[in-house]
């Protein structure tokens, strides 16, 4: 189930930092708003805050969600926003030349994000982004106080049953270990397949 | 809401609590990254190792566990009885200290080598240079990011919860289950969360300007 | 002269930023076919005028013309514009990310709406026209600056503008590049593809241009055609900075 959470959870908050990110730098003064207060929300408030306000403060205004989507959205938006702010750097990054060429050959301000600027600006978030993956995959063990059946719900079960404390807990400590090594290198390889040949060299 | 009125005097009061949490992780883990840093760079190959396998540890394992393998299996194991709130800032100490290490460590290695080479050929032994040079500068240098951790030891400590420990989010918590509205009392914690991570964050960022090297614009 | 021949006029284009005024009052015209090159010492406002030409920076005053439609008033869409105007940086600016061939392709695709085989056959044929079909795949990192800056002309070309902006096309290039560059740039100016020019490379306008346009304080301070703006100017700035780098020549060619 740990695995399912961050499967579905980390492609969302990705598309949710993209957006976020692009309304930060691109969006006029009422978009902008919005999406920075969006991110300030998200990154102030602890993770497991969130996920007992969706679970369960929000019953009270009568939105109800699962305890598995409580767990996916809470994700999203905590992991979208931090990810959105190396999404908004990444693209601050990339040189204003890139968007005046862009213009100059009549490209529309969108196509001009989504052609030329995002390809770039992506793969400069990369690093940051798989970081924030990490941290997801650590912190989803706060999905099990919120009902979901992730490793260390399941480990405070074993221990309860059979008190080995030790043995149990380090178990699933080196498991989410495991877990993040595996993500990091991954996203290693990805990096590696995306990566623009001739401009490291060059950097 | 009347009923909550009633309710708020006890969640502020976690705020005691929490920052207490805050406090002392920030201060053993000030105090192991420094060390750790300064092994990391200048120590030898076994002293790095070591230092590379904790720093691995601390980041791997996720909060939770590491409060709950540390109050309810090392510590006992070893002897000492320790309750949830000094368990839990030993714990987001040790854990603090391993991310501080990197933050101190980034610092002083964006000095460069040359710094410590001008207070040798001063005729400072390393112990002299590293701490009347290197590290005045390492140190205010880090303040940013710093900051950054400050954040996150605020909203971790909200993991405590766990454990038991009094701070905002158990008593939030109890709230909530006593009164059958969970409503005001979550987003009121989320609204003080908040406060309190950014409220600190920019105390830190004055810090920063008011004590910042003139014309040393953060190199890091 | 009807105005049908007339690809590009401009009518008082002023321009200013919040500590100096940039453009002064700029005027002129350019016919289809014809070459214009504009000198001028730096600060003079050439780099600021091309930009206002194709609207990348809107001016604060003064008309602009592109084939008899005026673009500086009502215009429903910048980008069709912009279609017609090819624009080469010194800067390059070519895409970090992509292929050299893609470099050209891409505004075919996504501006034209050009499929992708026609898109990438154009690609191939105006990277050939530039001598660089060899090197279609390589990347902009590993490529030459002569070489990126040719492509960065094959990009303008591919979108079949009725007028090219060069903007110091040269000034970023190491010497022993330059030449690639003028050679193909003189190659377009033979096919009379409208041209304005802003460059130092006077051997280049000599050559080439039917008109040099002299800036100075964001004003044309004289115009006319190569041999009398440069062998024998009215306006004393102007027979300054020729007797200036006339002599710069003649010291390198001792």
């Amino acid at each position: 189930m740990t695995v399912e959470l961050i499967v579905v959870s980390v492609p969302i908050g990705v598309a949710l930092a993209i957006l976020l990110g692009v309304a930060r730098v691109y969006g006029n003064k009422p978009i902008s708003l919005v999406a920075t207060t969006v991110v300030g929300t998200f990154r102030g408030l602890p993770a497991i805050v969130t996920l007992f306000i969706i679970f369960f403060a929000l019953p009270d205004l009568g939105i109800y969600f699962s305890s598995y989507w409580s767990a996916v959205i809470g994700f999203v938006l905590v992991t979208g926003a931090y990810q959105s702010e190396y999404v908004r750097g990444s693209i601050q990054s990339v040189e204003s030349g890139q968007s005046l060429a862009a213009q100059s050959l009549g490209m529309s301000r969108s196509q001009e994000i989504l052609h030329i600027i995002l390809p770039q600006a992506i793969r400069a978030a990369l690093p940051g982004i798989s970081n924030e993956v990490i941290y997801l995959v650590l912190y989803s063990s706060l999905a099990s106080y919120i009902g979901v059946q992730e490793m260390f719900g399941v480990a405070r079960t074993f221990n309860s049953l059979e008190f080995r404390p030790i043995e149990i807990f380090l178990t699933a400590g080196l498991l989410y270990a495991a877990l993040a090594t595996v993500c990091f290198v991954g996203f290693r390889m990805i990096e590696r397949r995306l990566r623009i040949p001739g401009l490291e060299i060059a950097k | 809401m009347a009923v909550f009125a009633d309710f708020l005097p006890y969640i502020l009061s976690g705020i005691v609590w929490t920052l207490g949490l805050v406090a002392g992780g920030l201060s053993i883990g000030f105090v192991i990254g420094l060390f750790m840093a300064i092994g990391q760079i200048y120590g030898g190959e076994e002293i790095q190792a070591v230092i590379h396998g904790y720093v691995w540890f601390f980041r791997s394992i996720p909060l939770l566990v590491l409060l709950f393998l540390f109050y309810f299996g090392l510590f006992p194991a070893s002897g000492y009885k320790l309750d949830p709130l000094a368990c839990s800032i030993v714990v987001l100490g040790l854990r603090s200290g391993a991310y501080q290490s990197q933050i101190f460590r980034g610092a002083i290695i964006s000095l460069g080598d040359t710094q410590l080479q001008a207070a040798r050929a001063l005729g400072m032994s390393r112990l002299r240079g590293i701490f009347h040079i290197i590290l005045p500068q390492a140190l205010r240098i880090s303040l940013p990011g710093w900051s950054n951790e400050y954040a996150t030891m605020i909203k971790d400590s909200s993991l405590t919860f766990a454990l038991g420990v009094l701070e905002i989010l158990t008593r939030t918590r109890y709230v909530a289950m006593a009164t059958h509205e969970p409503l005001v009392p979550y987003f009121f914690a989320g609204g003080l969360f908040i406060v309190l991570t950014y409220g600190g964050t920019k105390i830190v960022n004055i810090l920063y300007e008011r004590t910042k090297i003139p014309g040393l614009v953060g190199k890091l | 002269m009807t105005s049908s021949e007339i690809v590009l006029k401009v009518e008082d284009v002023e321009k200013g930023y919040s500590d100096k005024k940039v453009l002064n009052g700029v005027s002129f015209e350019i016919d289809k076919g014809q070459i214009k090159v504009i000198c001028g010492s730096s600060g003079s406002g050439k780099s600021t005028l091309l930009r206002c030409l194709n609207l990348l920076t809107r001016p604060d005053k003064g008309r602009i013309w592109l084939e008899g439609e005026e673009i500086t008033k009502g215009l429903d869409n910048v980008n069709r514009v912009r279609q017609k105007i090819g624009f080469v940086f010194q800067e390059f600016n070519l895409f970090n990310h992509l292929t050299a061939l893609r470099n050209v392709s891409i505004a075919l695709q996504v501006v034209k709406k050009m499929s992708k085989d026609e898109a990438k056959a154009l690609a191939m044929k105006e990277l050939e026209r530039v001598n660089l079909e060899n090197e279609a795949h390589k990347y902009p990192a590993q490529l030459s600056g002569g070489q990126k800056q040719r492509v960065a002309i094959a990009r303008a070309l591919a979108m079949n503008p009725v007028i090219m902006f060069y903007d110091e096309p040269t000034s970023a290039l190491d010497p022993q590049l330059i030449g690639e560059v003028l050679d193909v740039m003189k190659k377009l100016a033979k096919e009379k593809l409208t041209s304005l020019v802003v460059t130092h490379e006077i051997g280049f306008a000599r050559s080439v241009a039917d008109e040099i346009l002299f800036m100075g304080d964001g004003k044309i301070l004289e115009r006319g055609p190569p041999n009398q703006i440069i062998e024998n100017p009215a306006h004393e700035d102007v027979r300054q900075f020729f007797r200036r780098i006339n002599e710069l020549y003649r010291r390198e060619q001792r």
